[in-house]
């Protein structure tokens, strides 16, 4: 149990740090907060929709009105029956986006198939495509997964997701929140490094794993504190969790440890607290195609790759579809692509970190 | 079996030969100290002895146990005492001395005991629950001591143990470092002669990365310091009195207003009879002991200290 003990020094090191520790729980707080406010808080405007019904049935008839319960869309009336008049609105800006329910809508759904719905915006605004694409998804797979009388199972959708734009930008901001341990963690070994602390353990009968989880014992307090930060925070601004939070947790969780273990990976490579820094160099590229802020659809199919095998947008998609209401079957390869990430970057980490045991 | 050999224990940084070809032989209880300049590479031979450093050429045991091959078996068996003060700031000294006493696989029970014992030694009982940032430089150096015994190791490195204190404070540590002879094997590094004279059953010169001269204080100073020297407080000595003292002497030195004479022997009553003779008056005069500076200086040709 040596890594118990080292990591037993390096918590009371952290916690014995005002200043370290103000940083390290009071920064998701103020993420949050600022944002949140940024992405509207509690006062988001609802969004103009204007539907397009080509089926004319019960079904859609349904559909769309529990659409137009959710707060935050503003249902344009009437609803359209040509396509043509609802893209005329559209451009010229009496609607920010309109649905196309096809034709057979009533005939899939009683036959329980699956059905595309048509989501249509100005190319210039993609963003708010984006965020009703969410709302129309976790509306519409419930629809379509419950059995007739559809408008009586559909009364508890109807009020569910309160702020689309907390709902949105939620995980990405929680994400991104949780990144910051890489630097945190690597600062805190390049640190050890440079005041010789390290050198002086490394005299020790201690081993590179002792070593590596020592360093992330500290951190789990710090991320389990700072993900309820985060989720209570969200939900008090309007973050509404429709589907299991326990998953939502467990996916902030496994992203906290890869940006752990890609911390333990900066600080083995570094020799000095300032080298730290380097690993904003990784943070913010990867914070840019992790789809936290902007989408990764529409970048170039390389980058789409890349942000594809990296850990984060599979973070940031898992738990935004779990809040919004996906069941744990639909996360569940990201949750194993993430517990891989986790296992490689911390079997990475003691492979160079039993590196620099010797020079 | 010898407590720490080496076998051609050699260090190059690119083209800079750090440590060039050590042969050591430390028994088992013996204290050993390593004097020498800053640079001349002391610790560098300690941080490859504590598996710290990989030798390029060459290679040590402690206790017969390699420290390329088996550098766990070597760091169960070793405690150190690094050059610069190392210590967790915000712990006090109490957990500090747990940290590397349960590392070494002590029981709590035994730490407890230990870091007792080691506190109360080096006079830190008092401060011993204050977090140790708030500790002046003597008392870090004491518990960066007290840190390297705590796991009652066989095999102690010390590297420059009073590095930067006060006389006193040095001199209390001299003495619990004394108290351990015969206990433990120590290594010592050390710049400052005294350390090195009072601690030491042997001492090893190096500089430039080699050891140029062993034994014990006294035998370097008899064997290897061949020019003895006298000291002369003298009145009315004439240039024709220097001059042939000179001609008989191989060095004189005029150090504050004391006359200095260097021959490999010489002879107290002679020099004293002869400066009487010539109507000098001779009010002290004494043979001096060499030093280990002095021997030091003999050999390499450069101070201690530069």
């Amino acid at each position: 149990m040596k890594f118990w003990e080292i990591g037993k020094r390096n918590l009371k090191e952290i916690y014995r740090n005002p200043v370290l520790l103000g940083f390290l729980l009071g920064m998701p707080l103020a993420f949050m907060l600022v944002f949140c406010a940024a992405a509207g808080g509690g006062q988001a405007s609802p969004i103009a929709l204007g539907i397009v019904d080509e089926d004319r049935s019960q079904d859609s008839s349904a559909f769309i009105q529990n659409l137009g319960g959710i707060e935050a869309i503003e249902l344009n009336e009437p609803i359209y029956s040509e396509k043509s008049q609802a893209q005329e609105d559209l451009e010229d800006g009496r609607i920010s986006l309109y649905l196309l329910i096809p034709s057979g809508f009533e005939e899939a759904t009683r036959a329980q198939q699956a059905i595309n719905l048509e989501l249509f915006y100005k190319e210039a605004d993609p963003m708010i495509g984006l965020q009703l694409k969410l709302i129309i998804e976790a509306v519409g797979s419930e629809f379509l997964g419950v059995a007739p009388p559809l408008n009586v199972e559909l009364k508890g959708t109807e009020s569910k997701i309160k702020n689309l734009a907390v709902n949105f930008y939620f995980p990405g901001i929680a994400v991104f929140g949780l990144m910051i341990l890489i630097s945190t963690a690597a600062e805190i070994i390049a640190g050890d490094r440079e005041k010789g602390f390290l050198a002086r353990m490394f005299t020790t009968p201690a081993r590179p794993w002792d070593f590596i989880l020592a360093y992330s014992l500290p951190f789990i307090p710090v991320l389990i504190v700072s993900t309820l930060i985060y989720l209570g925070v969200g939900m008090a601004l309007g973050l509404t969790v429709v589907g299991n939070l326990g998953y939502a947790f467990l996916i902030f969780f496994l992203i906290g440890l890869c940006s752990i273990g890609i911390g333990m990976i900066v600080g083995s490579l570094v020799k000095s607290e300032s080298q730290a820094g380097v690993s904003w160099i990784f943070i913010v590229p990867m914070a840019m195609i992790s789809g936290a802020w902007f989408s990764v659809e529409r970048m170039p199919s390389a980058i789409k790759s890349v942000a594809g095998v990296l850990p984060f947008i599979h973070a940031i998609d898992a738990s935004r579809a779990v809040l919004n209401g996906s069941s744990f079957s639909a996360i569940i390869l990201d949750l194993y692509w993430l517990a891989g990430w986790t296992v490689v970057l911390f079997v990475t980490g003691i492979i160079l970190f039993r590196r620099t045991m010797v020079s | 079996m010898n407590a720490v050999q080496t076998f051609k224990l050699t260090r190059e940084f690119d083209s800079l030969v750090a440590v060039n070809g050590i042969d050591l032989e430390i028994k088992k209880g013996e204290l050993f100290s390593l004097l020498g300049p800053n640079g001349a590479g002391k610790t560098t031979t300690i941080r490859m002895l504590c598996c710290l450093l990989k030798p390029t050429k060459g290679t040590a045991s402690i206790l017969g146990y390699d420290v390329i091959k088996t550098p766990f078996a070597v760091k169960r068996l070793i405690g150190v005492s690094p050059q610069d003060t190392i210590l967790s700031e915000r712990l006090n000294c109490w957990e500090n001395l747990a940290l590397i006493g349960k590392v070494h696989g002590l029981s709590s029970k035994e730490v407890k005991r230990r870091s007792k014992e080691l506190l109360e030694t080096m006079g830190l009982m008092e401060r011993s629950k204050d977090q140790v940032r708030k500790f002046s430089g003597g008392m870090k150096r004491r518990l960066n001591i007290a840190m390297a015994l705590v796991s009652d190791p066989q095999v102690l490195f010390l590297d420059e143990p009073t590095l930067g204190l006060d006389p006193q404070a040095r001199r209390a540590i001299w003495e619990y470092i004394a108290e351990l002879k015969g206990k433990k094997t120590i290594l010592l590094t050390t710049h400052y002669m005294e350390e090195a004279d009072f601690l030491s059953d042997r001492i090893g010169i190096i500089d430039e990365g080699r050891v140029v001269a062993l034994g014990t204080s006294q035998e370097l100073k008899t064997n290897l310091f061949e020019m003895h020297s006298m000291v002369v407080s003298t009145e009315n000595l004439t240039a024709e009195v220097i001059a042939d003292l000179l001609s008989k002497y191989s060095r004189l030195e005029k150090v504050k207003g004391r006359l200095k004479i260097y021959h490999k022997d010489l002879n107290f009553k002679e020099i004293v009879d002869y400066l009487h003779s010539r109507g000098v008056t001779v009010y002290s005069a004494a043979l001096e002991q060499p030093t280990l500076e002095d021997v030091f200086i003999q050999i390499t040709g450069k101070k201690l200290r530069d």
